[in-house]
């Protein structure tokens, strides 16, 4: 077993935290935990072997990797893994990793970079060192119940602030700024389709829209109309289901796996550093703050949101854009962007080389034109180093700083998260129109897919010798026309229109009048037929099946009563 | 010309000359000041200390939405003096351990905007207010004071089962080590 020592220490902080000599938790206290134990526990051979160790900084950088790797592995606390970087940061400010050259770079940073704050110096109209990284890390609440939820590392502010931001990233997994996140994407954002079923899913909402206009305005289809009502409805249908389906599917699981997240963050003690220990005054660095709390969440357990497309792409881009993305804004506990002064922002993003993109509050001075307005006359700096030397390179003259205006934090999630299309908000736009089409036509489709059983004329006959009342027992009047065939009384044709009042029911109304060319002098000739009606929307096609004949004689014979 | 010395002789002269050019030795009494605490030296300077430490009343007050978690332990009242300036400054204890008679002990001042290197830290009992231990504490990384004392077999005893969650049975007056009086 390599670096003994360590484990010896790990169990003298543990067990020490458990007899109740040490007040913090052995891993929000790991460094005073460890300066107590190198300093005045350790024996002289453990402390030769750290020395050792140290000495070598091929040794020094086993002993790092071991610890980021290995240890924080199995060395679990609270049956949760150990955040190794964490660890080296807190371990690199005191004897001896003080003096080790690997724990350089531990001991500014958590290697665990967020989106920027943009925080103004006193004075400062705007300068590049005004974007500040943001680190977030989210450990188990420590047992010590007078520690805070969110612990301000390297920077002063109101911890009121801290919390506020800290509930708004609660809303934005399980609250109002989930419902408002799902919406938005509900309504404009991207579906996790593959350019096929893209492909094909537009082509059927382009079908439907066809088939529509082919029944509101082409030729009659006849007796073909039952087929392309049946493709129709259908067709709508599965692309109404599958869009339905996947929608809800993957909001439920984002509210599934979000509630799993927001008890991450119940659970969680949240530190966010920043460097130049500046004492923040005002809330505007609460957007990013929020975005970090996620993204601190998000680490301490990704299977958690890898199991929900939408978390596990919008965590997965935040990542990415964690370098090169600032956020400014005032957020409330419900996640709403208030407004902040904005035009020396503006300028520190555009002077500063490494950011990209920048989300605000809903103000006029963040509109693209504005930017590029103010890029205009903005000289950007040098870009500054990320990563070992790696820096974006710019071949334009003049910088490109693309702005993403929020009202809610729900629209930043939106905006890192890529989710906005404009190609799904056609679609949705389309398919909606087209549902509240087919919503219109639902009765006229379900007559030609579903036709009634055919009625039977019952009573009431009519009250006047001057009217014929056809009266049906059936409860879908719509489905149904009564014509009369007579060489007597003019041959006419009605709608069957349901009539309330005292002669209530189901009936068509036809006018007698006598036939101008008559070929019989009986006033009881004539055949009464019950026909299929046949319409979608405005448009009445040929009438369908004569279902019953019934003798004029017979109706004319039914009594009113 | 070389002129011949003894160098008995000369040791001789340069010893009388050694001895007559020294500070006179201290005298038993100043010796006896040397090592006198300083509640004794200036006693009513402690008095005062004590009084102020006395009236601070001092515990956590919980007014958080949700139900605690875990333990806190207790603030210990702590007295920060400075020549003629007193400045209150609750101090929390993060470790204690009572072995062999000796204490070890690490504690955080709430933030302060002056942070001594060395505090000469007197132990005044919670219940008689009286002096019971003086050591010194090191500053020890992050803002903590680390203090390693032998004690006294009574307070030996009487410690060796506290635990940091316990209320403590002292409070603290803390002095520069540099001050010099």
């Amino acid at each position: 077993m390599r670096f003994v020592w360590f484990w010896t220490f790990w169990h003298w902080s543990t067990e020490g935290f458990r007899s109740g000599a040490l007040l913090r938790s052995p891993l929000q206290g790991v460094a005073s935990h460890w300066d107590e134990w190198y300093k005045h526990e350790a024996s002289e051979s453990e402390r030769h072997e750290i020395d050792a160790v140290g000495r070598s900084v091929f040794q020094q950088r086993r002993f790092v990797c071991w610890l980021a790797r290995q240890w924080a592995r199995e060395a679990r606390w609270r049956d949760e893994l150990l955040p190794g970087r964490y660890v080296l940061a807190q371990l690199s400010h005191v004897a001896p990793f003080d003096k080790w050259t690997v724990f350089e770079k531990y001991r500014a940073t958590y290697a665990a970079r967020g989106i920027a704050a943009i925080v103004l110096n006193e004075k400062s109209a705007g300068e590049a060192a005004d974007v500040r990284p943001v680190e977030a890390v989210a450990l188990p609440l420590d047992e010590d119940a007078a520690a805070g939820t969110v612990v301000a590392d390297g920077f002063h502010t109101d911890t009121g602030e801290l919390n506020t931001a800290r509930r708004a990233a609660m809303s934005l997994l399980d609250g109002k700024g989930l419902i408002l996140f799902l919406a938005l994407w509900g309504l404009a954002g991207i579906r996790p389709y593959s350019r096929v079923v893209r492909a094909v899913l537009i082509a059927g909402w382009l079908t439907v829209i066809g088939l529509i206009a082919r029944l509101l305005f082409g030729p009659d289809p006849g007796a073909q109309l039952l087929i392309f009502v049946a493709v129709l409805f259908a067709l709508w249908s599965s692309l109404v289901v599958t869009a339905l389906v996947v929608a809800g599917t993957l909001s439920f699981n984002a509210w599934r796996h979000g509630k799993a997240l927001r008890r991450r963050i119940e659970q969680r003690q949240l530190h966010l550093r920043m460097s130049d220990g500046l004492l923040v005054q005002g809330g505007s660095a609460g957007l990013a703050f929020c975005l970090n709390t996620l993204l601190a969440t998000y680490r301490s357990h990704p299977y958690v949101s890898n199991r929900a497309w939408l978390w596990e792409r919008f965590f997965r881009r935040l990542r990415v854009a964690s370098p090169t993305w600032a956020a400014t804004g005032i957020v409330d506990a419900d996640g709403s962007v208030e407004h902040v002064v904005l035009s020396p922002k503006i300028r520190a993003c555009l002077r500063n080389a490494n950011v990209t993109d920048v989300l605000t509050p809903w103000q006029a001075e963040a509109r693209q034109s504005a930017i590029e307005r103010v890029a205009a006359t903005t000289r950007p700096v040098q870009p500054a180093s990320l990563n070992g030397g790696m820096v974006l390179g710019f071949a334009s003259v003049q910088k490109k700083l693309r702005s993403h205006r929020c009202r809610h934090a729900a629209q930043a999630i939106m905006a890192v998260g890529d989710f906005s299309s404009r190609s799904q908000l056609t679609v949705n736009v389309l398919a909606l129109a087209v549902s509240v089409v087919m919503a219109l036509a639902l009765g006229d489709l379900r007559n030609v897919l579903v036709p009634p059983p055919a009625p039977r004329v019952v009573l009431p006959g009519s009250p006047s010798p001057y009217y014929l009342w056809v009266s049906l027992d059936t409860k879908r009047p719509d489905a149904f026309k009564a014509e009369l065939e007579s060489g007597f009384w003019a041959n006419r044709r009605a709608d069957i229109f349901a009539y309330g009042g005292a002669d209530g029911s189901v009936r068509a109304e036809i006018r007698l009048t006598r036939h101008g060319h008559q070929s019989t002098i009986d006033e009881r000739d004539g055949t009464v037929w019950i026909e299929r009606r046949r319409t979608f929307l405005t448009r009445e096609f040929e009438a369908g099946e004569r279902i019953a004949s019934y003798p004029f004689a017979h109706i004319t014979g039914l009594p009113h009563d | 010309m070389k002129k011949a010395v003894d160098i008995e002789n000369l040791l001789q002269w340069r010893r009388e000359r050694a001895e007559a050019e020294a500070p006179p030795a201290p005298s038993g009494a100043y010796l006896l000041k040397l090592v006198q605490p300083w509640w004794e030296m200036w006693p009513d300077r402690f008095a005062a200390s004590v009084r102020r430490l006395a009236s601070i009343q001092l515990s956590y007050g919980y007014a958080m939405a949700h139900p605690r978690h875990g333990h806190s332990g207790h603030p210990v009242a702590a007295l920060i003096s400075r020549g003629d300036e007193e400045q209150e400054a609750p101090a929390r204890v993060l470790y204690m351990s009572v072995r062999d008679a000796r204490l070890r002990l690490r504690f955080q001042l709430a933030p302060v905007p002056r942070r001594d290197q060395v505090f000469e830290v007197t132990f005044v009992s919670e219940t008689g207010l009286r002096p019971i231990l003086s050591a010194h504490a090191a500053l020890s990384g992050d803002g903590e004071y680390r203090v390693d004392v032998e004690l006294p077999s009574d307070l030996a005893a009487a410690w060796e089962s506290l635990k940091v969650t316990d209320p403590m049975p002292f409070r603290f007056i803390l002095r520069p080590a540099t001050d010099k009086e």
